[in-house]
């Protein structure tokens, strides 16, 4: 696959996926590159298994066209299954067959016809590559929720997908499973150079695995981050729009005052922190106080309460040189055009 | 109550001394309705996963059709065979009638709709994640109505089963289109109807005691299936 590396693999152009008339997907454009690893990040019910499906030809969109590889994916069953066959998708709450492991992960060498004395090899592989190597003659069913999604991620993987699209991977899986799972995508990836497309509500371990983070809400990819997500109303004064959440009042572009949306996000990066209110051009300031504190590698996550809670990225060296602690009393700042409406 | 047990001591007599007669109802009547319920599988099978599987005008009403079907009186389906089979009827020619092809007939129509209709049901209880695993996986329609068989077959052998159950207890249409002929289409039902009337109690009891055991291993074998079968 390393031919494939930087490349565009799959491509969406204008898709849009409607169901009983409600457009519940819209993505005017979605480009996968070679050999690497996304996180498709949005709360449950936000689309994210249909888009997942869409890009795995599960589902045909209702507008819009799919490349594969710089092809047009055409969905008659013949093309549509040789697309589909450079591709292997995991469910979020995997299925796994009646039968053993071994003959599971075998599964889709035999829909493409590998020879069984291939099989073993490449079965052998995949189960060493989830951790699970003595597992070939084990009942399927008798897995625990962990290890069947390991199992699924290898029936996956023997078939040496271009693309690899796993939904929730970590959603039914218990805390010590998480991290080996997160362990092997990353190892997946790392070895094999597949790409991988993942699906989760968990905003840390996407950043933890993924290249790339797409937010996503309703049916549609969006600039920002899910933190700082708020509801609310767009109301317009003399000094400009704001955006109403009920707790506080977020100056936004004067362009936006025309919108009706009732969501807007603010990028965690996109906030400043300081011990002291100081004079800028940002217009949203408010004094808060530290609630949370997370330290993942050299990046601190913050969660600040002036009114509504507020998420915000800093770096060690700045917790530090700040000296801040839950309990701290701080300002964060931001500017109105750091507001995305959704 | 000493006819009941007289009949019993010359049941147990005749089956212990190892009697040629009964055997050969015995055998025969396993041959006969093994054969109906294979040949009832194999169309019987394919009908209802078409069935429970697809969607189509018209099917709601065959649902009903095979449901009703079901139900039919044995005498009834030996009746309509009687009227194909006998000497002047459109098949006629084929001189099946009192033959053992004709009772297979008859336990093939008989299990027919009961292999078909819980077939429908086995299909349509296989977790929808089957077809979506299936195709994510690469399967072409052939290997995915295999998985769904496969992932049904605990509940599809016990169709077959429950439709050998009906072909080796059914009296009617095999009395009418075997004939009940000696050594030729006399299985045990028909053989337990003849010998009973003929006063041949113990006769007719230790044909009863073959079929009972027939049935209860059939039974004791579809529970065991079940327990297997059951998720864990």
């Amino acid at each position: 696959m390393s031919e494939m590396r930087n490349m565009v693999q799959l491509e969406l152009r204008d898709v849009t996926h409607s169901f009983n008339g409600k457009v519940v997907l819209d993505i005017p454009h979605l480009s996968i590159e070679g050999g690497k690893i996304y996180g498709v990040v949005g709360p449950n019910g936000s689309g994210k298994t249909t888009l997942l499906s869409i890009m795995n030809l599960l589902i045909r969109p209702s507008t819009g066209q799919l490349f594969f590889e710089g092809s047009p994916v055409r969905y008659e069953e013949g093309n549509r299954l040789e697309f589909q066959r450079s591709m292997a998708m995991t469910l979020q709450t995997p299925y796994l067959f009646n039968t053993t492991v071994e003959a599971n992960i075998a599964y889709g060498l035999r829909a493409r016809g590998t020879p069984k004395r291939e099989r073993a090899a490449a079965i052998e592989a995949a189960l060493q590559q989830v951790g699970l190597r003595d597992f070939a003659t084990r009942r399927a069913r008798e897995l625990s929720g962990g290890e069947m999604q390991l199992v699924s991620i290898a029936r996956a993987l023997v078939i040496d997908p271009k693309i690899l699209f796993l939904d929730e991977p970590t959603a039914n899986v218990d805390l010590r499973h998480i991290r080996q799972l997160e362990e092997v995508i990353t190892a997946i990836n790392g070895d094999r150079g597949t790409t991988i497309v993942l699906t989760t509500h968990n905003l840390s371990q996407a950043y933890r695995i993924a290249h790339h983070v797409f937010p996503f809400f309703e049916g549609r990819l969006v600039p920002s981050t899910m933190h700082n997500l708020f509801g609310g109303a767009i109301k317009a004064s003399p000094d400009g729009p704001y955006f109403d959440t009920g707790r506080v009042r977020i100056w936004i572009p004067q362009d936006f005052s025309s919108s009706s949306s009732n969501h807007i996000s603010v990028n965690p990066e996109d906030i400043i922190v300081s011990k002291e209110p100081f004079t800028s051009s940002a217009r949203n300031r408010y004094e808060g106080i530290v609630t949370e504190v997370i330290e993942r590698g050299g990046r601190v996550d913050l969660a600040i309460n002036a009114g509504e809670t507020f998420r915000v990225h800093i770096t060690g060296y700045s917790l530090r040189r700040l000296g801040l602690t839950v309990g701290s009393r701080i300002y964060v700042t931001f500017k109105a055009t750091s507001v995305h409406l959704l | 109550m000493g006819y009941l047990v007289e009949a019993v001591g010359d049941s147990v007599n005749l089956i212990f001394s190892l009697d040629r007669e009964i055997y050969g109802i015995v055998g025969r009547s396993l041959v006969f309705a093994l054969t109906a319920t294979f040949l009832a599988a194999l169309l019987g099978v394919p009908i209802g996963f078409l069935v429970g599987t697809r969607r189509f005008r018209g099917r709601s009403g065959l649902l009903t059709v095979m449901n009703t079907l079901m139900a039919l009186p044995t005498v009834v389906i030996g009746l309509l065979a009687y009227g194909f089979f006998s000497r002047q009827a459109p098949l006629g020619f084929l001189d099946l009638l009192f033959s053992p092809s004709a009772v297979i007939i008859g336990e093939f129509i008989l299990s027919l709709p009961i292999i078909a209709n819980l077939t429908v049901s086995a299909v349509q209880a296989v977790d929808p994640r089957v077809i979506l695993t299936a195709k994510t996986l690469g399967a072409g329609r052939v290997m995915m109505a295999w998985t769904i068989l496969m992932e049904a077959r605990f509940s599809l052998l016990a169709a077959i089963i429950a439709g050998f159950g009906r072909a080796i207890s059914e009296v009617g249409s095999a009395m009418m289109l075997g004939g009940n002929i000696r050594f030729y289409t006399r299985t045990m039902t028909t053989a337990i109807a003849l010998e009973t009337s003929k006063g041949e109690f113990g006769f007719g009891l230790a044909l009863g005691f073959f079929l009972l055991l027939v049935v209860f291993s059939v039974n004791i074998f579809l529970h065991l299936l079940q327990v297997r079968g059951r998720p864990h």
